[in-house]
């Protein structure tokens, strides 16, 4: 049944907007609630990949467990969905071993800074030629409610029904100080921006991290909610600043809700080039 | 002609060249044809003046096991001597030094703690290491020349193993090295009158071949380069460590890639990563690594991906005794982990079985598209031996990845249901065999499924992937003799095989009716071989080095009968004495 529902569903598509893009959308239908942000994402992959021409098996998205694990279900490439927090060290194996794939790494707020925030500063000093996604929507969703990491101070969850008592982290921030040679932020509600920031991060060689704002419709009525996204989340229009960190860290600290390329460090040899260089 | 079989133990503080000594006695005797075994024992601390003990066995015949008490004891520190002196036979040689720099305390001299039966040799180790270099640096090599002096083996010989251990030092080095050497040599000969009646005057042995010496942490990594390994990921970790420091510098001129990682967790992971991608991938550790990438050993059965993990064994649990050997892993490689998860285990059984375990373990996981575990533990990472240079793995061994054909790729299950549970493997970059791998439980496809049908006819294909393992793995190794019954059966794994075999034969000489059993692959076990060895035994002996008897429990549960444990938990590896002394007394 949910094959012919997809196809119909694709038919349609494809003949109203001529939308050639999704054929880098799996047949599998999504399982995340209507109206979740990740629509939004997996879309601006799409275009991303459309737009650079990638091939499909060249492709391999590696992700974590949690809503954003299901990711490389509605790919149509190569898909790899491991354990909780462990997707950057997937990743990092696989590009290691194949450099001549592309390769995803996408993980939720609580898979990359709760239970896998440790691999996070060691993928960016490293400088591991791969796209990190991180679909930050400040909450955990398939469990059902419970604080993440960027849950804001004091809202009130299913783990902590009279407020969280933790101060939330910024992956921005973070990010930069960890020393990653790319360092964005993306909406889901507005595809078309994180396709360009995607792409450009796909072309970037070393570790790129894109944070991205996105609403978790079911579980979260107060912070990361489609009319706060809306109403706040802007383009910060970086141009030149993107080379300087203390601006970088500057905006992190006082943008939350800032999108675009906040650094990038062109210059820096990624692993494998190092790797090459020391050997030869 | 006379057989040697002997024990010598160097005993120092750590820095006074007690290891290095060892090593320069091993590389000589294995020079002259003599088979040894070596195995050091040193504090954890890197250096300091905590007691080291270089331990080597030297025979004339094949060894198995590493011997218990020592015939010889060079005390380069009194001290410690005295603590070592129990691991000398009753009538054993001590050589010690009879000048020291300072007189020592009353009950501080080992020569006081000497045994009535004992030969004790006083060499001035201390004054003659003055003499050729002008420090007491070299009382390690005057000890050498007095033991050579003494035993009556070739100098130059010598001589020229203490210039190979020290040809990459200057020259200076060198010279001091070969001078306190000498200067204790011609001194033993001119002041010491020989009352004991070891002498390797007259020996002749066989024609030499050429030999490695070499630990099973060396040929470990010798047998990932040689089978093709493209990627390393690793931890430090006591005793798994220095695997990773030899890839560090020869994978790459292999064309392959070593990654330290964070942590063990990060370590498997990228292992399975570079194996989704189709390369052969490894990582080695100890027990506590072990313990956090139990997470990662399910992924890889689940989702079929090859991994192979090394787990040299040190005493535990938590962090146990990191220096100290033990074979207690062996519940936590078979069956750590959540889930139904069949996996493949080998434990070699000595140093150059390690390099066929390695070589198997990368093979058998592409093919199988699963996790291998191999068990080594402190003795066999870190041990000495000198053994025939192995024969390269042969190219279907390089190669096992059974792939797709076009009619697969019409319409690609990564996960088909075949007749014996393998199903044909796309690798990322192949059109057409674009597939999704998960930890959950999946169909045939690859996508998430949860049905009752599902899971139960994925866990049997999981399962039976295993049934044809044992037909490509080595035999159990079952000692020969001339019966078909006996009267008491050793089964034995892993590192303590060597003693269990060689307390076996020394039994059979004795007129006891014994054999010997033991197997390196583990996981799937070959329970048939087992229970038909067991058929002929009339009382069963189980020996290992944990408390509880890990492998006495699963042998007892395939073989329904009770069998007698023998456990150690010394640190120390397996000695022969000890099962034979067992055999006697059943």
């Amino acid at each position: 049944m949910e094959t012919i529902k997809s196809e119909y569903l694709d038919e349609k598509l494809v003949a109203v907007k001529n939308l050639d893009f999704l054929q880098y959308r799996s047949k599998d239908l999504p399982t995340w609630c209507p109206g979740c942000g990740y629509f939004g994402i997996v879309d601006a992959l799409y275009r991303a990949c459309r737009e650079l021409e990638l091939k499909h098996e060249d492709i391999v998205t590696v992700s974590g467990i949690g809503c954003s694990g299901r990711t490389p279900i509605f790919i149509n490439s190569y898909g790899f969905h491991t354990l909780h927090g462990r997707s950057i060290p997937v990743a990092t194996g696989l590009k290691l071993a194949r450099e001549d794939l592309t390769v995803f790494a996408v993980a939720g707020d609580g898979d990359a800074l709760g239970i896998g925030g440790g691999h996070l500063p060691h993928v960016a000093r490293k400088n591991i030629n791969i796209t990190f996604l991180l679909f930050d929507n400040s909450i955990y969703g398939l469990t059902k409610g419970q604080s993440s990491s960027t849950t804001p101070y004091e809202m009130k969850t299913n783990s902590h029904p009279m407020g969280n008592p933790d101060t939330p982290l910024n992956p921005v921030k973070l990010a930069l100080a960890y020393g990653a040679s790319f360092v964005a932020r993306g909406y889901a509600g507005n595809p078309q921006g994180l396709k360009d920031i995607i792409k450009k991060a796909i072309q970037h060689k070393g570790f790129s991290f894109i944070h991205i704002l996105t609403p978790c419709v079911t579980f979260d009525k107060e912070n990361m909610t489609w009319k706060n996204l809306k109403e706040n989340v802007y383009d910060l229009n970086l141009r030149k600043e993107k080379k300087n960190m203390e601006t970088a860290m500057r905006l992190a600290e006082n943008e939350p809700y800032g999108t675009g390329i906040f650094f990038q460090d062109k210059k820096r040899l990624h692993y494998q080039e190092i790797l090459k260089k020391m050997n030869s | 002609m006379k057989d040697i079989n002997m024990v010598i133990e160097i005993c120092g503080s750590a820095g006074e060249g007690t290891i290095s000594a060892g090593e320069i006695l091993s590389r000589f005797m294995s020079s002259q044809g003599f088979e040894i075994m070596s195995f050091d024992s040193y504090p954890a601390e890197i250096r300091g003046f905590g007691k080291c003990v270089a331990h080597t066995r030297i025979s004339s015949d094949l060894i198995y096991s590493s011997g218990k008490l020592a015939d010889v004891l060079i005390a380069l520190n009194d001290n410690h001597a005295i603590s070592q002196l129990p691991s000398l036979k009753e009538n054993g040689m001590l050589i010690y030094d009879s000048q020291p720099p300072k007189p020592h305390k009353e009950d501080k001299s080992v020569v006081g703690w000497a045994k009535p039966g004992m030969i004790s040799y006083g060499i001035p180790l201390n004054m003659l290491a003055h003499k050729a270099a002008g420090n007491s640096r070299g009382m390690n090599m005057v000890a050498l020349g007095a033991l050579a002096a003494l035993f009556h083996v070739n100098k130059q010989g010598f001589t020229d193993s203490i210039k190979t251990r020290y040809s990459k030092k200057k020259q200076i080095v060198i010279d001091s090295n070969v001078n306190s050497f000498l200067e204790g040599y011609n001194w033993t000969k001119e002041n010491i009158k020989k009352t004991d009646s070891y002498s390797f005057e007259g020996i002749k042995l066989p024609q030499k071949k050429e030999k490695l010496i070499i630990t099973g942490n060396q040929l470990v990594a010798q047998a990932a380069l040689d089978a093709n390994l493209a990627f390393y990921a690793g931890y430090p970790i006591t005793p798994a460590t220095k695997i990773m420091e030899i890839l560090s510098k020869e994978l790459p001129k292999h064309g392959g890639t070593l990654l330290q990682t964070e942590d063990e967790i990060a370590a498997i992971g990228a292992v399975i990563g570079a194996g989704y991608g189709g390369k052969r991938a490894m990582t080695a550790t100890s027990g506590p690594g072990f313990a956090l990438m139990t997470e990662f050993t399910g992924l890889s059965v689940m989702a079929e991906v090859p991994a192979v993990i090394i787990n040299s064994q040190r005493a535990g649990p938590s962090t146990g005794m990191p220096t100290k050997t033990e074979q207690s892993d062996f519940n936590s490689a078979i069956f750590g982990g959540t889930g139904d998860c069949p996996r493949i285990v080998l434990a070699p059984t000595d140093t150059k079985s390690c390099y066929e375990a390695i070589v198997l373990a990368l093979y058998l996981a592409e093919k199988y598209q699963t996790l291998v575990v191999v068990l080594l533990d402190f003795f066999l990472s870190n041990s000495i031996k000198n053994i025939e240079i192995p024969q390269k793995p042969s190219p279907e061994y390089l190669k096992a990845n059974i792939a797709p054909n076009i009619d697969d790729l019409k319409d690609y299950q990564r996960y088909k249901l075949t007749e014996n549970g393998i199903s044909p493997r796309a690798i990322p970059g192949t059109p057409g065999g674009i597939f999704f791998s998960t930890g959950l439980e999946h169909n045939e496809y690859g996508r998430p499924d949860y049905s009752q049908s599902c899971h139960l006819k994925m866990t049997q294909k999981r399962f039976k992937k295993f049934n044809c393992v044992l037909s490509e793995a080595p035999k159990p190794e079952i000692s020969v003799t001339g019966k078909s019954e006996f009267d008491i059966g050793v089964i034995s794994w892993g590192s303590s095989a060597g003693a269990a075999h060689e307390a076996v034969m020394s039994a059979q000489k004795q007129g006891i009716n014994a054999s010997s059993f033991s197997s390196m692959m583990i996981s799937p076990f070959p329970e048939k071989a087992l229970i038909e060895f067991s058929n002929k035994c009339e009382k069963i002996l189980i020996p290992e080095l944990n408390f509880s008897g890990q492998f006495a429990k699963f042998a007892t549960s395939i073989l329904k009968r009770p069998v007698e444990k023998l456990n150690f938990i010394t640190g120390r590896p397996m000695a022969s004495e000890d099962i034979l002394q067992k055999i006697r007394d059943m």
